[in-house]
């Protein structure tokens, strides 16, 4: 039990129709795999089939060729057993609801009684105490997507999938909310995929980082990150960080491709 | 505000120039004697005498509104759920409904006088109106739901049902109600033209009787009236929307 990856992507080829009969390889030959409690992060060029590989894993889409598996089991079966929780670029609140109902909908799409005290820690723990009968649109960018990250936490899932939450951020803020993800998921240490094309969000969150290339998406590097959990924002000003920041940043861009 | 209140004050403006221009058309007779001005209109609306009369034409033509307007309401909404829901069926409803709406309402009303009647004909030909915009504004408001909020609720293990209880309801919401505002209108039509081929009594009937008598100022009474509720529909509905609209933004 201990030796099977929570999450195990193999030899992963995905295909979609475009309009016209033709064929689109997004993904070819894709493998990974992450430890349980692990924060793997998925680095690439826009559109080179990342966010693909979060939605193979949320079984919104089926694999053309290869295995995805959770625990061993098919990932669809993840999402029925409500042990799933996402957060997207699109924070996708329902509107009409307030920031507290919003956090306790996967409750009632699960339909289990709301755990009005989880709701109410998990508030406290993205800092937006004080807003719980706020409504999306009287919420900043930033708050928006924190309620996206508190409603993905909600019922405590064995798998996290991020995809760019910070996506929509100018670059202040989505420093901010950086550190204050790392805060929060050190708290829960949830097996976590998180897909960006930020670099530093890259390094400064995960344990691992997975180099795509584009087009199609194929993995080019994986890297281990080297620094010490819990993480103060200060790495980011370190040598090291840097270094490794030059490095990612070359390899999602080898010289070759440049335009 | 002083935006809408200008706009407001505009609106006053034309809508008692237009008054003003009916009245004096009528009373200078420049368009003959089948342009009554309008204090002659509001005249006989007001006169003690005709108001059974008026008030009688007015009762059964709102309650065919209604019964028509309830039933096609609820059948248009249902049947558009009916096919959001069961995938195979929404062709073949979608189909059924364009070939119901493309009858034009004055060829069926003789067909639904011999099949349900003077009585009925109102009725049915405003709930025919109210069904296909309901089921039209149904189905695409039920359909707008973006693709986001669907794998979200796919993620979290959500079924079809609910789905559509926790989005697609209430995301379509404005849409449906849009669609009972343009469906007034409609059925009121409806409802006219279902009486014009014989109802008993109605607006519609009025408007048929004082014309073919050449009753002028009655028959402008009718039309008057028939507008005034067409727009007071409109208006109430309106505000719903807007309601409804606020609430979901």
């Amino acid at each position: 039990m201990d030796a099977q990856p929570a999450i195990a992507v193999e030899g992963v080829t995905k295909r979609f129709r475009l309009e016209g009969g033709r064929e689109f390889t997004a993904l070819d030959d894709v493998s990974l795999s992450l430890a349980e409690g692990e924060f793997v992060t998925l680095l690439g060029p826009s559109g080179c089939g990342k966010s693909t590989i979060l939605r193979l894993v949320a079984a919104l889409e089926e694999p053309s060729a290869g295995r995805v598996a959770v625990e061993g089991r098919p990932p669809a079966e993840l999402s029925r057993q409500h042990r799933l929780g996402v957060a997207f670029q699109d924070h996708a609140l329902l509107p009409w609801l307030d920031v507290a109902s919003n956090i306790a909908l996967p409750f009632k799409v699960a339909g289990m009684r709301v755990d009005a005290e989880r709701v109410a820690g998990l508030i406290r723990l993205v800092g937006l105490s004080g807003f719980e009968k706020a409504r999306p649109r009287q919420l900043s960018g930033g708050m928006r997507q924190r309620v996206a990250i508190a409603r993905a936490l909600v019922l405590k899932p064995d798998v996290l999938l991020l995809d760019e939450p910070f996506g929509a951020l100018d670059a202040v803020t989505r420093r901010g909310m950086n550190i204050e993800l790392q805060r929060i998921w050190t708290e829960q240490r949830t097996t976590t995929l998180l897909v960006t094309h930020d670099v530093g969000e890259a390094l400064f969150l995960s344990d691992r980082i997975v180099v795509l290339s584009g087009r199609p998406g194929r993995v080019v590097r994986v890297v281990d990150v080297p620094f010490e959990r819990p993480r103060h924002p200060s790495i980011m000003r370190s040598d090291l960080f840097h270094g490794m920041s030059d490095d990612l940043t070359e390899a999602l861009h080898p010289p070759a491709e440049l335009p | 505000m002083t935006e809408q209140r200008k706009a407001l004050l505009l609106g006053s403006l034309g809508i008692l120039g237009f008054l003003a221009l009916w009245e004096a058309v009528g009373q200078g007779r420049w368009l003959g004697l089948s342009w009554p001005p309008l204090s002659a209109v509001l005249a006989l609306l007001a006169d003690e005498n005709r108001q059974p009369l008026f008030a009688r034409a007015l009762g059964a033509t709102l309650s065919s509104l209604g019964t028509g307007y309830a039933i096609g309401w609820a059948a248009g909404i249902g049947a558009a759920v009916l096919a959001h829901l069961v995938a195979p069926l929404r062709e073949g409803l979608e189909r059924t409904n364009a070939f119901i709406h493309a009858v034009p309402s004055v060829a069926l009303a003789p067909l639904l006088i011999l099949l349900v009647g003077r009585e009925g004909t109102p009725a049915t030909l405003a709930a025919l109106n109210t069904f296909f915009i309901l089921y039209v504004s149904t189905a695409s408001g039920l359909g707008a739901t973006q693709p986001a909020l669907r794998d979200l609720v796919q993620v979290l293990g959500g079924s079809r049902w609910t789905r559509f209880i926790r989005l697609d309801l209430p995301l379509s919401l404005p849409t449906v109600v849009s669609g009972m505002r343009l469906a007034a209108p409609s059925a009121l039509i409806g409802v006219i033209i279902g009486e014009w081929f014989g109802a008993p009594r109605g607006l519609g009937v009025l408007v048929i009787n004082a014309m073919q008598n050449f009753q002028i100022p009655l028959l402008w009474s009718a039309v008057l009236l028939a507008v005034m509720v067409s727009l007071s529909l409109f208006a109430i509905l309106g505000a719903l929307h807007r309601g409804v609209v606020a609430r979901l933004r």
